[in-house]
């Protein structure tokens, strides 16, 4: 079994104790996450359903040619994946930099920042349910808070019940207004490390707050910069809950990992459960993931070269 | 960030030594570099306060006072639609399924991933190092949903408590804090424990269990709070009422009472208390959980 056995007997059936224990959390694991992960490979070529007992069968690439080649019918997929797309690049730069902002504003010594750190952090703990409902509540087109104070600038707007346009930019604000909190931890924790006699050197020197960022911040909060962004990036390509809460299934706002859903479980435009062509559309955006991520991590290992040398 | 004195002591002075200059400009600046910050700060806390301010203040109301003036102030508050919303939508039921799915599934995650994170943080077999990286790569694979889905229904656990908990018993993210946490443990510990003939259960759950409580505690509380908030995997799996955990009940509670705010800001509260309370005491331990790792080169 292994050479470094150290407990108890070395005979008998506690020998086999350490692998024995092991056996049950490794078997989930197997169970329930990494083999339905590969499988859903291997159901992206079937015509799968959700009924017990049903006939599953192999019809090669079909899914994949009725996600992205048949014209017409494909365009609101291909619509999807781009929303998707557009989706995460907004809330990967703003989260970004707002995350930033807060961070290094609440690095000074400020007397209550304790209490705007919880503040901003609370929504990532509430879960999409309750960040989405509080925000339903907040967006009411009639007489609701948004829609008074847009009301002083002569503004009006339906918001989430509107123009698909408006409404899922909407969901793009609380998704950056619910998930801020952890970049700015992150960024924070980064802060934390940075040793403070870098920046008495440098003041010493004459350096501006602006040259104290550019020169000793910036490069030293590398990891967790490229934490922050790798995190973001991926998080937002796969976020979509808060369009279920917010919107619903809505015609012109849907992403990718929401078609997923609502094919594969009928709560799309057909009732049917398409779990094969769910299986698909999984597929393409976990390549969407794959590639995206793996061209940020280039990026990012490049950018590390060339700070922490 | 903070300061940016001595650019502005050398313009204002440039002969004067550097020393006797800044000290006063240095105040100066800081105060409005802080008054500054205390502006940006407060805009954004706006929005962090007004919509919980919004949600305790319509939970107040009663539902013709919401209809005549929806963001006014409760003119005769009143906790009635807590109690209202309690028995209309059998939430005593949710919350004690919601605290049975996140109680059974952390305790049975935390069990069995000790004894898989010990070994393998180890060394202590072969292929250890091929257990781990099975973790990680989970983080980047295709989601699961579909197969799951097929293997919960084949294995006849569709719509049950069993087959719900069985789903949250993972989690790839928990298993690998607290290996790079026992990493940190010395191993000479496991040593003398053997010399003195300690067992290997007795070890693991007498000896490291106490020595990485802060890692398990981190693990603990990030794994509770996603069980407690999940709404997709009950959307899929539980249809019948009574097993709905408080997050999918309180969907479905909206959709029927669709327009009555006050209720479901009453409920959406109570869904919420548990957890502020959750955070305020372990605060640390959730904030530590997420940056881990993080910020190290």
């Amino acid at each position: 079994m292994n050479k470094n056995y150290l407990f108890g007997s070395t005979s008998g059936w506690k020998r086999y104790a350490p692998i024995l224990l092991l056996a049950p959390g490794v078997f989930l694991y197997i169970l329930i996450a990494l083999g339905p992960s590969l499988a859903t490979a291997v159901y992206s070529f079937t015509d799968a359903s959700g009924l017990r007992g049903a006939p599953v069968n192999w019809i090669g690439l079909d899914n994949y040619d009725e996600f992205l080649f048949q014209g017409l019918a494909s365009r609101d997929n291909i619509d999807a994946t781009l929303r998707t797309l557009k989706f995460s690049v907004i809330v990967t730069f703003v989260q970004f930099t707002l995350g930033l902002i807060l961070a290094l504003l609440l690095n000074q010594k400020l007397r209550g920042r304790t209490v705007f750190r919880t503040l901003f952090f609370i929504p990532v703990i509430l879960g999409v349910v309750i960040q989405g409902l509080m925000w339903k509540l907040f967006l009411q087109p009639r007489g609701g808070p948004m829609a008074t104070m847009f009301d002083w600038f002569g503004a009006q707007s339906e918001f989430l019940g509107g123009l698909p346009g408006p409404a899922f930019n909407w969901v793009i604000v609380v998704q950056i207004w619910a998930n801020v909190g952890v970049t700015m931890v992150i960024f924070l924790a980064g802060m934390q490390t940075i040793n403070t006699d870098l920046y008495e050197a440098a003041r010493i020197d004459g350096a501006s707050g602006w040259e104290l960022f550019r020169s000793i911040t910036w490069p030293q909060l590398t990891p967790a910069i490229n934490t922050n962004f790798l995190l973001n990036i991926v998080g937002s390509l796969q976020a979509w809950q808060l369009f279920l809460v917010l919107l619903g299934y809505k015609p012109g706002t849907q992403v990718l990992g929401y078609l997923v859903f609502a094919e594969g479980f009928g709560q799309g435009t057909s009732p049917t459960f398409r779990q094969g062509f769910a299986a698909a559309a999984s597929i393409v955006l976990f390549f969407l993931v794959l590639i995206i991520g793996f061209v940020a991590n280039r990026y990012v290992t490049w950018r590390e070269a060339r700070y922490m040398g | 960030m903070t300061s940016q004195t001595n650019r502005m002591a050398k313009d204002m002075n440039p002969d004067a030594p550097r020393a006797l200059a800044e000290p006063k400009s240095n105040i100066v600046r800081s105060r409005q570099v802080k008054a500054l910050s205390y502006l940006i700060l407060s805009i954004f806390s706006v929005f962090y306060i007004w919509p919980l301010f919004m949600l305790i203040n319509t939970s107040l109301k009663t539902f013709t006072d919401y209809l005549k003036d929806p963001a006014g102030l409760a003119s005769s508050p009143s906790l009635a639609n807590f109690g209202d919303a309690w028995e209309l939508a059998n939430f005593p039921q949710y919350m004690l399924n919601s605290a049975i799915y996140t109680a059974t599934a952390t305790i049975i995650f935390i069990i069995t991933s000790l004894f898989v994170a010990f070994p393998i943080a180890r060394g202590y077999f072969k292929g250890s190092g091929a257990i781990l990286t099975m973790y990680v790569v989970a983080l980047f694979l295709p989601p699961a949903l579909i197969p799951q889905f097929q293997l919960i229904l084949n294995l006849g656990l569709y719509n049950s408590r069993a087959g719900f908990i069985l789903l949250f018993l993972i989690n790839p993210i928990g298993m690998i804090i607290l290996v790079n946490y026992i990493k940190s443990i010395p191993k000479e510990l496991d040593e003398s424990a053997a010399v003195d003939g300690a067992g290997y259960i007795t070890f693991v759950t007498r000896v490291i269990f106490p020595l990485i409580r802060p890692a398990v505690a981190t693990v603990t509380v990030l794994h509770a709070i996603g069980i407690w908030n999940e709404l997709i995997l009950p959307t899929i799996y539980l249809t019948n009422e009574d097993l709905y955990p408080i997050t999918r009940g309180l969907i479905v509670f909206e959709g029927v009472y669709g327009s009555n705010w006050p209720g479901i800001a009453a409920a959406v509260l109570m869904l919420m208390l548990p957890i502020l309370i959750l955070f305020m005491f372990l605060q640390r331990y959730i904030i530590g959980g997420l940056t881990a790792g993080a910020v190290k080169g």
